[in-house]
């Protein structure tokens, strides 16, 4: 009685003290409630329940482990979004801190008419207006062997105004004294690029100029001090003198593009409450501009939705591959509850015979479940941080590398544990629950003898029918409403919905395995071909259709296979020398007898598989694509020469180095654009124009192009020929990561803007180019960009063409050294290629390792499993011993067991994703640029570690099961 | 040395039958306790013979059946099977005794519960290194014989108690063994069945079977030749009845 209460007590102050600190979510606790009830109220069934549980503390233990890996998974997926989007959060701080609108416009005299302008906004509503003056330069230190920034900005701002800006000085990061003339204030970024430090002198270039400057002081990335609008984490930023840029601007001999006024606007609050008042303060800037071409820029309220956006896409492509392992861990637990019962089903059998009734059952073992559940969801949890926190730390030094690098900080938000929590004790709570339910629905005789279940009453059966015949409608139905609506879901599940109604239907009618051998294949079939024959549907279907796809092909395979495992089975034998092997003949007859349990460890095995094999082959098509990709986006040229528009790279100088052969002068500036499909108004994006000389070997490939054109090239001199065409990148418009959805069509008009002038301009699409490997850009004719952007268009980009024989590379260093005064940034494309593939491969590698942890689900329950084998099969081998089998024979046929599973599950997953991975290169979803080929070498690996794991996870409860000694395990009565 | 209590049955000595054992012993431990459930046991058994083993609950039945067996291993003493040493063998070799000469009946059946009928009768044929063919007729005519002729294809779970054992009993026979071992073979089965087992197991026996019964029912006691009593762990009486 007293241990009765105590254990009560204590269970609702520790619940209570878990809710008290938002620890424990809510509908955990909702959920909950039912099984406290039982717990308090129905002592026969805690007992049965606690005691179970602690019966065997090394099984409970595997129950856990099978169940928690599921959350563990689900929690780092969110750990992963949270650190993105915190990550890029961050950078409102570090590189925008209180500014929250900015109106560009060219020149310093627009700067300060703006300025005025905007001086009139209500003061409740706005707590700073300032302008700083930016012009793109290169930073360099003195001497033979010089540490450069070829792509830095250089500011002006005055900075008493400028703390003075926003309500709170420490954010803006403007610290000491302004730079006066000869000095400079350098932020860390530089300082660390350069390794410099107050007092240091270093070299600025920027409008054909040379000046020698004293650091005297270096900034933090914070505020107005790391003020940076583009990508990337850093903020290669130096202030000078106010006055500086305008004087060197006006004295510059060569074309270049004059200074940017960047006219900052701060929101009353601080720097993350502030951006809520954006759609007010935007709309009374707009009013205060009174019709000037200055268009508003919110740059706080875009980047604080773009570190949301990513996070969520980041979360949803973790999890979406995640889910593979997830189902595989529900299947292990389903496997686990299945297999507990059939141990205790003597023992249940008598409490019911006893007089314990079926929902009596149901209560014990669902409030065992619920333990195991709440345990599992919890200490999942704990493994999902820690799991965060790797995969976090490897991105970190992926995303680290390349030009636009960006930083990542580890971050977990309470609300996404909470969240994976909740959902981790949802799956375990509803996956034992359910399993609870059927094994109390089973008869308790035909469970003792090991029968299977017995069809119900005519009633029954008319029923069955019924339902079946609606699940086949309802699966048409579905079907036929996705195709019209092109939605890709019903397309692929409808069939396969259908498929399952129809061997329900008909399996009292006809020979069950041909039917279900023949639906399942029908539907494996449609789910791989679906894609070509609606390519409508799936025109926009993102990770999740795959996941979708994915299980289907995996669970129809499973269904197939499981169904003909005798004639599986038999081949085996044959081939493994016929009914005089015993160890084959016992080792495969456990898995073909005992059905359901052997298709659930297969699906285990064939999902995970299935994903790490599909990941592994577009790994590798990726991979071995430098020549083809670098052919694709360089359109013949050798070298890519970026440079500052403040002192451009002269196009005549790099045309008169030696082993140069071509030319192309390309402009770059950025635009705003407005298409039909973008949301949010206008958002920015590079355009370029070209020339003839760019076409001279082929230009960059199309991915398609209005059929008008008969190549490429035409489509190129048509954009030449007509002022109103475009052609724009795949990713065009597109943020953060995930497959490309292609806001623009071919064929679409859309509008381009400049943000500084504000002129627009309508273009028709012509074409859309492959994109990737930093080819971002849309192209029009130079008269269009001219005559949109005016003073700003320099020529800043070109591409370059060598002779055979001189080395690209070789070439690039040569121009960076040249050029440095201009900031020129020159790579060789296939240099691009491999860069990008490689950051891509080491993306792909830390999917691999995620999936890996779905492999480690699988090999771990095939283990549990086995080990629960021997433990129900103990009697089994003492016969089997006493009637002359070896203790060898009883290890190898254990062994043979566990491998014919994994090995059935190998082969599935191996071959499924190797189909559909072809498949989908034949299909234009990726372009024409892959060509299908199988890694043989890694799959090989892949499928010999598998194996070899399995076998490893079968030792040590295959040599228990040959220990058996007969004369003991004949005693045991079960 | 102890006065033995054996009345009947001569002295063991080597050669004298198809099973001689000499100062067997058996002690079980579990924990800081343990069971002295055989004590010095000595017994001879001549080929042919059908012995029955009787005696209260836990007085030492099965450990005595599974000791000369060599299903279990003992403390002291020998025991030699068809003039081998069956202790000293490597369990390979014993295992392969087993499948050779030997044949095994218990009361809860015990048949391999995911093959067929017709598949664990011939289970100890193809142990002992039978021909896939030859061991399929003769587990076929095996359970013709127990008159389950019409069951070959059914598992454990679709047959009755007594259909059952009378697998397990074909499945004892199939390979021919010299001697078959059957602890409480009918403890299980009503008396109607357990009168047609214990038929079928005096017919074999009278075509020269070796058979060593462990049984609580006196009538079959009284139907063996020689009835055998165990009380602790020692032989109380040894009497042949016929
Ligand atoms: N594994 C074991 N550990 C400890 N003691 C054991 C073990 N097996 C049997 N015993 C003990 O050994 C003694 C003999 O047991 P045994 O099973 O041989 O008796 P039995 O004569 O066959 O009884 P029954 O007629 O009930 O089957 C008993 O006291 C029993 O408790
Ligand atoms: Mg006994």
């Amino acid at each position: 009685m007293t241990e009765r209460v105590l254990a009560v007590l204590a269970g609702v102050v520790a619940t209570a003290g878990l809710v008290a600190v938002g620890a424990l979510p809510v509908p955990v606790l909702v959920l909950s409630l039912p099984f406290l009830v039982v717990l308090a109220r129905r002592p026969v069934l805690r007992r049965l329940a606690v005691r179970n549980a602690v019966r065997r503390p090394r099984e409970t233990l595997l129950v856990l482990l099978g169940s928690l890996l599921g959350t563990a998974i689900i929690t780092s997926s969110f750990i992963v979004g949270d650190t993105l989007n915190a990550s890029l959060r961050r950078s409102a701080f570090t590189q925008l801190g209180p500014v929250d609108e900015i109106a560009p416009v060219l020149g310093a005299e627009a700067g300060a008419e703006v300025e005025a302008a905007l001086r009139s906004l209500p003061p409740d509503l706005v707590d700073g207006v300032v302008t700083v003056l930016t012009a793109p330069g290169s930073v360099a230190t003195p001497g033979a062997n010089p540490r450069a920034e070829p792509s830095a900005t250089v500011l002006e701002v005055d900075f008493e105004r400028g703390r003075a800006f926003g309500g709170d000085p420490d954010a803006t990061g403007l610290e000491g004294p302004m730079p006066g003339t000869d000095e400079i204030a350098v932020g860390r970024d530089i300082a660390d690029t350069l390794d410099v430090d107050e007092g240091d002198t270093v070299d600025l270039y920027l409008y054909g100029a040379k000046l020698s400057l004293r650091v005297v002081r270096v900034l933090p990335r914070l505020g107005l001090a790391g003020l940076h609008l583009e990508f990337g984490s850093e903020s290669p930023n130096v202030f000078v003198q106010p006055g500086t840029l305008t004087r060197l601007a006006a004295a510059s001999t060569i074309p270049a593009s004059p200074p940017t006024a960047v006219v900052a606007v701060s929101n009353a609050g601080g720097v993350l409450e502030g951006a809520e008042r954006t759609d007010e303060v935007a709309a009374a800037m707009r009013e205060a501009l009174d019709g000037r071409p200055v268009s508003v820029n919110e740059v706080k309220r875009d980047r604080l939705e773009l570190a949301q956006e990513s996070g969520e896409q980041f979360t949803q492509l973790f999890t979406s591959i995640g889910f593979f392992s997830v189902i595989a861990g529900i299947l292990l637990l389903v496997n686990i509850f299945v297999m507990l019962a059939e141990e205790r089903k003597t023992e249940l059998g008598m409490l019911r015979a006893v007089g314990l009734r079926r929902t009596g059952l149901v209560g014990s073992f669902s409030v065992e479940g619920w333990m195991y559940a709440l345990a599992s969801a919890a200490l999942g949890t704990v493994v999902g941080l820690g799991l965060g926190r790797i995969i976090a730390g490897v991105a970190a030094s992926i995303f680290g590398q390349g030009d636009f690098a960006l930083e990542l900080h580890y971050a977990a938000t309470l609300s996404s544990v909470q969240t994976a929590f909740t959902i981790g004790f949802v799956i375990s709570l509803v996956t034992i629950l359910g399993t609870s339910f059927r094994i109390a629905r089973l008869n308790v005789i035909r469970a003792i003898r090991d029968l299977p279940e017995q069809e119900g009453g005519r009633r029954q059966r008319v029923l069955g029918a019924i339902a079946a015949a609606v699940v086949v409608v309802v699966g048409g139905v579905f079907f036929a409403g996705s195709v019209a609506n092109d939605d890709p879901y019903g397309v692929l599940i409808g069939p396969a919905l259908a498929a399952a109604g129809v061997v329900r239907l008909t399996h009292n009618l006809l020979p069950r395995r041909a039917v279900v051998t023949a639906a399942a294949g029908a539907a494996l079939v449609w789910a791989l071909v679906a894609f070509e024959v609606l390519p409508d549907a799936f025109e926009d279907g993102d990770i999740t259709i795959f996941v979708v796809q994915g299980l289907i092909l995996t669970f129809t395979a499973v269904a197939m296979v499981s169904t003909n495992q005798d004639g599986i089975g038999a081949v085996v034998r044959r081939l493994g020398g016929g009914a005089s092997s015993m160890a084959l003949r016992l080792g495969l007859a456990y898995p073909l007898a005992r059905r359901f349990r052997t298709a659930m460890i297969l699906g285990m095995y064939s999902l995970v598989v299935f994903t790490l094999t599909f990941i592994t082959v577009f790994s590798h098509l990726f991979s071995g694509q430098v020549d083809g990709f670098t052919r694709r986006i360089s359109g013949g040229f050798d070298l890519r020469v970026a440079s500052n528009t403040s002192n451009p790279v002269p196009a005549d100088a790099v045309r008169a180095l030696p082993g140069v052969t071509d030319v192309a002068e390309q402009a770059v500036v950025t635009a705003e654009w407005l298409a039909t499909t973008t949301d949010g108004g206008f958002q920015p994006w590079p355009v370029a124009s070209f020339d003839e000389t760019f076409l001279r070997a082929g230009p960059v490939a199309l991915l398609e192009r209005h059929p008008r054109y008969p190549d490429d090239e035409a489509a190129y001199r048509a954009v030449l020929a007509d002022p109103s065409l475009v052609i724009v990148s795949e990713f065009f418009l597109q943020e953060g990561g995930g497959p490309p959805d292609r806001p623009v069509e071919v064929g679409d008009r859309i509008e381009m803007r400049d943000p500084l002038s504000g002129r627009t301009r309508t273009l028709t699409v012509a074409a859309q180019a492959e994109a990737g490997f930093g080819n971002l850009l849309a192209y029009v004719s130079r008269p269009v960009l001219e005559e949109t952007f005016g003073a700003s268009v320099t020529t800043n980009l070109l591409f370059v063409g060598v002779a055979e024989g001189t080395d690209p590379v070789a070439l690039s260093d040569s121009v960076n050294g040249r050029f440095l005064a201009n900031g020129a940034d020159a790579e060789s494309f296939r240099e691009i290629v491999n860069e990008n593939l490689s950051q891509q491969q080491q993306f792909f590698r830390l999917m691999q390792g995620y999936l890996a942890l779905g492999l480690v689900v699988g090999i771990a329950g095939l283990g549990v499993v086995m080990v629960r084998a021997v433990r129900e099969r103990r009697r089994q081998v003492g016969v089997l011993r006493s009637l002359g089998f070896q203790a060898a024979a009883v290890r190898r046929a254990f062994m043979v067991e566990s491998s014919f599973v994994a090995l059935e599950g190998i082969v599935i997953g191996v071959v499924l994703a190797n189909v559909v991975a072809w498949r989908l290169v034949g299909s234009d979803t990726f372009g024409e640029s892959l060509t299908f080929t199988v890694p043989w070498g890694q799959l090989l690996l892949l499928v010999l570690a598998t194996f070899a794991a399995s076998l490893l996870a079968t030792v040590a409860p295959a040599q228990q099961a040959s220990k058996i000694r007969p004369a003991v395990a004949l005693r045991i009565t079960d | 040395m102890r006065p033995s209590p054996t009345t009947a049955a001569s002295a063991p000595a080597a050669g004298d039958g198809i099973l001689v054992a000499r100062g067997v012993r058996k002690t079980y431990r579990t924990g800081a306790e343990s069971v002295d459930a055989l004590k010095d046991i000595d017994l001879a058994v001549a080929a042919g013979q059908f012995v029955a083993v009787m005696g209260p609950s836990g007085s030492g039945k099965t450990t005595l059946l599974n000791c000369l067996s060599g299903l279990d291993d003992i403390d002291a003493g020998e025991i030699v099977v068809d003039d081998e040493p069956i202790h000293r063998m490597s369990d390979a070799r014993r295992t392969r005794h087993r499948a050779s000469s030997m044949g095994f009946i218990f009361q809860a059946f015990n048949l391999i519960p995911v093959f067929t009928a017709i598949e664990n009768v011939e289970l100890p044929l193809l142990l002992a290194g039978a021909d896939a063919k030859a061991a399929r007729t003769a587990a076929h005519e095996t359970l013709a014989r127990v008159g389950l002729g019409h069951r070959l294809h059914h598992r454990p779970t679709e047959l009755s108690g007594g259909e059952q054992q009378r697998v397990t009993i074909a499945r004892a026979l199939a390979g021919r063994p010299r001697i078959v071992w059957a602890d409480e073979p009918t403890g299980n089965l009503d008396s109607e069945t357990a009168t047609q087992v214990m038929d079928l197991l005096r017919e074999l026996h009278a075509e020269g079977l070796t058979l060593l019964l462990v049984t609580h029912d006196d009538d079959i006691g009284s139907s063996a030749q020689r009835r055998i009593v165990v009380r602790d762990g020692v032989i109380v009486a040894d009497e042949a009845l016929r």
